[in-house]
């Protein structure tokens, strides 16, 4: 029996052996170059050209992470030793003086004005944008007859196009002073003798001025705000809403309770954005905000902005007030950073907050 | 093919100890049709849902199971080019009528989606969300409500020291559960499941369909599924629909041992389907 077996083992490896061969000598110098290209010799060879091309594409795109890194650091430096002569001579003060005499001898440097007109406008920009931006976007996701939606989303589209000079131009020929004879005097009457808003709103009307320079701000950051917003809202799975429908809420509620929490993430990243374009814009700003670097508790007067006190001046300065200019540049990079990452604290906050 | 034994025996097993009676009509459809723009998807759809009974909907993909389903409440009015015609009534309010408050109507009707859908907040909120849109009471009352809405959807004793987690960290069964929960802390009066098991686990399934026949003493169920031994196991009356007409409407276990359509005995048979 077992020789048998053992027998018949045999038989069956000679027959597997053969199969493996498959082929008489004769045939297997014709089929010698179909089993060389797919052999496994020249497998590991294909592979290792492989190995090469990922090598080589891994320090490609590790070169291309590194060098923003190289960029930015660059620019911080350079910024940094533009601006020691002014550091040296101002120290912190700089932060805390309102006179800005750079003709004065010695010049005298202070950048207050600019860092409230910064912030001043920004703020007012971004609190008429976010409430217009998120509407127009709930609008157009979720209650905007099918024909109206892409007129408008073809507006918006067109008005983040619109070079910011543009806008500078517009605004201070024909929003300035449309502003100044009819929305600043009325604000004005109406707020005259009221502790605090009287201050805020306190005349005279004037064609160049903080106001027309943050709404100028809001429409030039509203497109992103709303381009971004309408994004995020589509990616809301339709079952969610229908089940936040299902449980019997209004559109607003649907909205509130389950699209704007679920897209929270992306909608701040589009405030952000704006919030990013709306301190650093330069010409439209330049254009209607006055350039005065007086600070005054009214929203109507003329004032200044980082990056308008910049535009306007750097041409002309030299020496002290160059240098006192830069440093204002490295206060624009410092409030930006701070501000982004404010933005990234707040949104830790409010993932801890829905139990992430 | 092998659906037939199990199918025939349970429901035999299952209605008799019921032995229910007729129940008293809670939804009723008169002559109803639907049409997705052009589309005429349902057809002529005459059937009563009764009170505290669940009732089962199951048919081929496509019959317009679902589709019936978010008509009762209303679900379609969110998408333009949907429309339906004839009668549907809850008890004696028409709820195809234009002016009817869909949130109040979507009180009464509350529905389960076939995936999980919990909202982006916490377990707690997401059933103190449905409640406090209808009531206006004190944290320590809506605590207690929502402990009762947990236990309701057979959930409590899983989720009872992490109500604070998001809802979303729960496992597909738990959100179902959660979902059930949330459908139930509204009060509504009838609740409509669309294929609630079948993203789950048979597990999970078991549980939710446990769940279903103890929600049936308290609420009217509308169940659509493709499983039809779930059907057989918790319904009281099945419809059989194909290509949006109601084919055969009856007691569940009749519908399973002697269909008196001949497309009724092919599709629980396994024929076609």
């Amino acid at each position: 029996m077992r020789v048998v077996n053992g027998l018949a083992r045999q038989e069956a490896t000679l027959l597997q052996y053969q199969s493996t061969q498959g082929i008489g000598v004769a045939d297997m110098a014709v089929q010698s170059d179909v089993m060389a290209a797919a052999g496994p010799y020249d497998r590991a060879k294909a592979l290792s050209a492989f190995k090469l091309g990922d090598i080589t594409f891994y320090w490609i795109t590790r070169a291309c992470a590194i060098s923003v890194l190289l960029i930015l650091g660059g620019i911080i430096l350079s910024l940094i030793v533009g601006a020691w002569p002014a550091i040296r001579e101002y120290g912190f003060a700089f932060l805390f003086t309102q006179r800005w005499a750079p003709s004065a001898d010695p010049p005298v440097l202070g950048a207050l004005g600019p860092i409230y007109g910064t912030l001043i406008t920004s703020v007012i920009a971004m609190m008429i944008a976010i409430p217009v931006g998120i509407g127009i976007a709930i609008f157009l996701t979720e209650l905007c007859p099918q024909w109206l939606r892409r007129p408008i989303g073809i507006a918006i589209e067109l008005l983040a196009g619109i070079p910011s000079i543009i806008y500078g131009m517009w605004g201070f020929f024909v929003l300035g002073p449309f502003l100044a004879n009819t929305f600043q005097p009325f604000m004005i009457r109406l707020f005259d003798g009221v502790p605090v808003l009287g201050a805020v709103f306190a005349g005279p009307p004037s064609y160049l001025s903080l106001f027309n320079a943050a709404l100028i701000l809001a429409i030039m950051v509203l497109p992103f705000i709303t381009a971004i917003s309408v994004d995020v809202f589509k990616t809301v799975p339709p079952v969610l809403k229908e089940a936040a429908y299902g449980v019997g809420c209004t559109t607003w509620e649907v909205v509130r309770n389950v699209v704007i929490p679920y897209t929270r993430v992306g909608v701040i990243g589009g405030i952000m954005l704006a919030l990013g374009r709306a301190l650093g814009e330069t010409m439209a700003v330049t254009f209607i905000i006055g350039n005065s670097f007086r600070i005054s508790s009214s929203i109507f007067a003329p004032g200044t902005t980082i990056s308008a006190a910049i535009a306007s001046e750097f041409a002309e300065s030299d020496g002290l007030h160059q240098s006192g200019l830069i440093l204002l540049g490295l206060l624009l990079f410092v409030l930006t950073f701070i501000v982004l990452a404010c933005a990234r604290l707040m949104l830790m906050r409010l993932e801890k907050k829905a139990g992430n | 093919m092998t659906d037939l034994s199990v199918s025939t025996t349970s429901p035999s097993a299952a209605i008799p100890q019921k032995s229910l009676p007729e129940a008293a009509p809670k939804v009723t459809a008169r002559n109803l049709n639907f049409y997705y723009g052009e589309h005429h998807a349902l057809k002529n759809i005459n059937l009563t849902l009764g009170t505290n009974r669940v009732t089962a909907f199951i048919g081929p993909s496509g019959c317009g199971k679902s589709t019936l389903l978010r008509i009762f409440n209303r679900m379609y009015d969110l998408y333009p080019g949907q429309r339906a015609t004839g009668q549907l009534m809850l008890d004696q309010t028409n709820i195809l009528d234009p002016k009817l408050d869909l949130n109040l109507l979507r009180a009464r009707i509350g529905m389960v989606f076939q995936k999980p859908t919990p909202f982006p907040m916490t377990i707690y909120e997401n059933i103190a969300f449905g409640i406090r849109l209808y009531e206006k009471i004190s944290k320590s009352e809506m605590d207690g409500r929502v402990e009762k809405a947990l236990r309701g959807g057979a959930l409590w004793n899983e989720v009872k020291d992490k109500l604070n987690a998001s809802g979303l960290s729960l496992s597909g069964g738990q959100q179902q559960r959660l979902c059930i929960a949330r459908t139930v802390a509204v009060r509504p009066e009838v609740i409509l499941f669309d294929e609630p098991c079948s993203a789950l686990d048979p597990i999970s399934t078991a549980k939710v369909e446990e769940l279903i026949q103890e929600l049936s003493e308290d609420y009217t169920i509308a169940i659509v599924t493709h499983n039809m031994q779930q059907a057989a196991r918790v319904s009281d009356k099945t419809a059989f629909m194909y290509l949006g007409e109601l084919i055969e409407f009856d007691d569940t276990s009749k519908i399973f041992t002697s269909p008196s359509d001949r497309r009724t005995q092919d599709y629980i048979t396994g024929r076609f389907g």
